[in-house]
């Protein structure tokens, strides 16, 4: 009997709450063990794993690299599996390597079968595939079925056919109706591809017959694991998930999980504190209420879930921009720093002269305004960071650029110029680098008239080894 | 909005002191809601600073926009008495990523709004 078999046949809520474990909100970059562990001699029903998130930009999802380290990926992963099957409990891991597209998903599904071969686990792993062909986007933006997330957001119009088709990976976020999907052929382990972080957490308790308004909700504080705490933290948190309400532990004794801690956490990346958008529907949590059980625990009920007439997806997909080269160097003559803008220009004007082609440099002035605009007043009079970005079809392209620019600003001759020596410091050389390709948003919207099950692959593989296998 | 700082330098330099919002708050963190979208959060440790803080004109949706030139109508807020806090939220200049943006996860967008006086 397989693990999920097993939960689905032996828990009933009312008589024992579910003991829900989330282990990471980022899988690859060292699950904390200590807490890890303290979680497990709790005896959770199952384990959960976020692994992805749209937030590190639009690179993940366009190239299909995962984002965390593969060594540490394995090590998470080998942490979460072994222990999984030690409890023979269900283990969930959602948005696979990032960005949740086919090869994030592929590469993740290929750590684990080298994780489960080390140690002889046998295992059935339901697999969810979340990619979108472009056609399908085509045809909804032709049918009127894509839609803007927030229409009063300017560039967050739609975007054109050959746009669409620019993207080289389309993905939408799985809710809990498709985490069921295959929860139901019973496997010890489920990797979806792009899914909301909530789906997760909530699909098991809603199979159970929990309340998807208390699951969900449940759901949406636990993914970030014991970031709703004071102090906040990475490591493994419990919630005990009854009929009523359920109950938020950190498995950190370090860390409370306060009232305030937790509703603070609601806020947390999120536009709207009040209402979470899942597919099926909206988490409302107007009525949410937090109670605190001792000082380190918080009790939390209250919130209830709306269906939507028509489930909407969650739409993203990235377009490749080019191949990018930084260089990097510093300025210190106060002459220049006030001429940069106007010597970039002259510079950008010249080396297009002699390197002609579709390559672009975008400038990083750090002390003049590279992070947010900065007024007159607050610029930095006396040393200034340069990352100038080139962005050129291929490599050659962008590097040869990147040398040629950094020559002829170097040797740039302006008007009252002392330091003939040249005009940029460079901590190392070459200060120009390979910078990885480029990639731009083409999607973030919403995908309406769309049946879930028409969109996703849910499939199952069972994993079996020699029992003399090493 | 120039002249409203103007004043407020003055009476730094003169007798009474504005109280800013990195006095009072414990919280002033800004983050990505989505690629499109910047939402910035403070939270207060004291009901009074709260309340300072939600009456301020310092903090109006008007006064945020101009801080980060977006339309008003572009900026919501919640205000959140019973965990003393608020929340913004306007969408980003640029989307995540697109090249030119200088901050991909958002995180760094608070900063203008430390300085504000309530």
């Amino acid at each position: 009997m397989s693990a999920v078999a097993k939960l689905l046949a032996s828990h009933q809520p009312g008589a024992e709450r579910l003991r829900v474990l989330s282990a990471s909100g980022q899988l690859g970059y060292g699950i904390a063990a200590e807490s890890f562990e303290r979680g497990l001699e709790r005896r959770p029903h199952f384990i959960g794993c976020d692994m992805g998130s749209i937030d590190p930009g639009p690179y993940y999802l366009g190239s299909g690299q995962m984002a965390a380290p593969q060594a540490m990926v394995r090590r998470d992963l080998e942490l979460v599996l072994c222990a999984a099957r030690a409890l023979d409990v269900p283990l969930v891991i959602g948005s696979a390597g990032t960005a949740g597209a086919l090869p994030h998903l592929q590469a993740t599904l290929m750590l684990l079968r080298v994780v489960a071969q080390a140690h002889c686990l046998s295992l059935r792993v339901a697999t969810v595939a979340s990619d979108l062909p472009p056609e399908r986007l085509v045809e909804a933006l032709h049918s009127g079925r894509l839609r803007a997330l927030d229409e009063a957001t300017p560039g967050a119009g739609l975007p054109d056919e050959t746009q669409l088709r620019s993207c080289s990976h389309i993905v939408a976020q799985c809710g809990s109706h498709t985490l069921m999907q295959a929860l139901r052929l019973l496997p010890d382990v489920v990797i979806a591809g792009r899914s909301c972080d909530t789906a997760i957490y909530a699909a098991l308790p809603m199979m159970l017959g929990y309340d998807p308004g208390l699951a969900l909700h449940m759901a949406k504080i636990i993914e970030c694991t014991s970031l709703c705490c004071v102090p906040g933290g990475r490591d493994a948190m419990l919630a005990e998930l009854g009929e009523q309400d359920f109950v938020l532990e950190s498995m950190n004794p370090g860390l409370r999980a306060t009232p305030s801690s937790v509703a603070a956490h609601a806020l947390y990346e999120q536009a709207d504190p009040w209402r979470v958008d899942e597919p099926e529907g909206t988490l409302e949590l107007h009525q949410a209420r937090y109670e605190a059980v001792d000082d380190r625990r918080t009790r939390v009920s209250g919130a209830r879930f709306c269906l939507r007439a028509s489930p909407t997806l969650k739409v993203e997909g990235a377009a490749r921009v080019g191949a990018r080269a930084v260089l990097l160097a510093g300025v210190a003559d106060p002459g220049l720093i006030a001429l940069l803008p106007q010597a970039l220009t002259e510079v950008d004007v010249r080396v297009h002269h002699l390197l002609p082609g579709p390559w672009q440099m975008v400038p990083h002035l750090y002390g003049h305004g590279a992070v947010r605009p900065l007024p007159e007043s607050q610029r930095s009079q006396h040393e200034l960071g340069l990352v100038l970005e080139f962005l050129a079809p291929d490599m050659e392209q962008a590097r040869t650029a990147a040398a040629v620019f950094k020559q002829n600003l170097l040797h740039f001759g302006y008007p009252g110029r002392l330091s003939t020596g040249g005009n940029l410091a460079f901590a190392f050389t070459p200060s120009e680098c390979d910078a990885h390709d480029s990639y731009r948003f083409v999607l973030y919207h919403l995908l309406e008239g769309v049946d879930p099950e028409q969109v996703f692959v849910v499939d199952v593989q069972d994993w079996a080894w020699p029992e003399n296998a090493t | 909005m120039a002249a409203s700082r103007l004043g407020d330098r003055m009476s730094v330099a003169g007798c009474v002191s504005p109280t800013l919002l990195k006095q009072v708050a414990s919280v002033v963190r800004s983050k990505n809601a989505g690629p499109l979208c910047l939402t910035i959060d403070l939270f207060f440790s004291r009901r009074c600073d709260y309340e300072l803080a939600v009456a301020s004109t310092g903090l109006s949706t008007q006064a945020v926009a101009a801080l980060y030139s977006v339309q008003p109508a572009q900026v919501r807020r919640f205000d959140l008495p019973d965990i003393l806090a608020i929340k913004l939220a306007m969408p980003r200049a640029l989307c995540a990523g697109e090249p030119g943006d200088g901050d991909v996860y958002g995180a760094q967008q608070h900063a203008p709004l430390l300085e504000v006086s309530l």
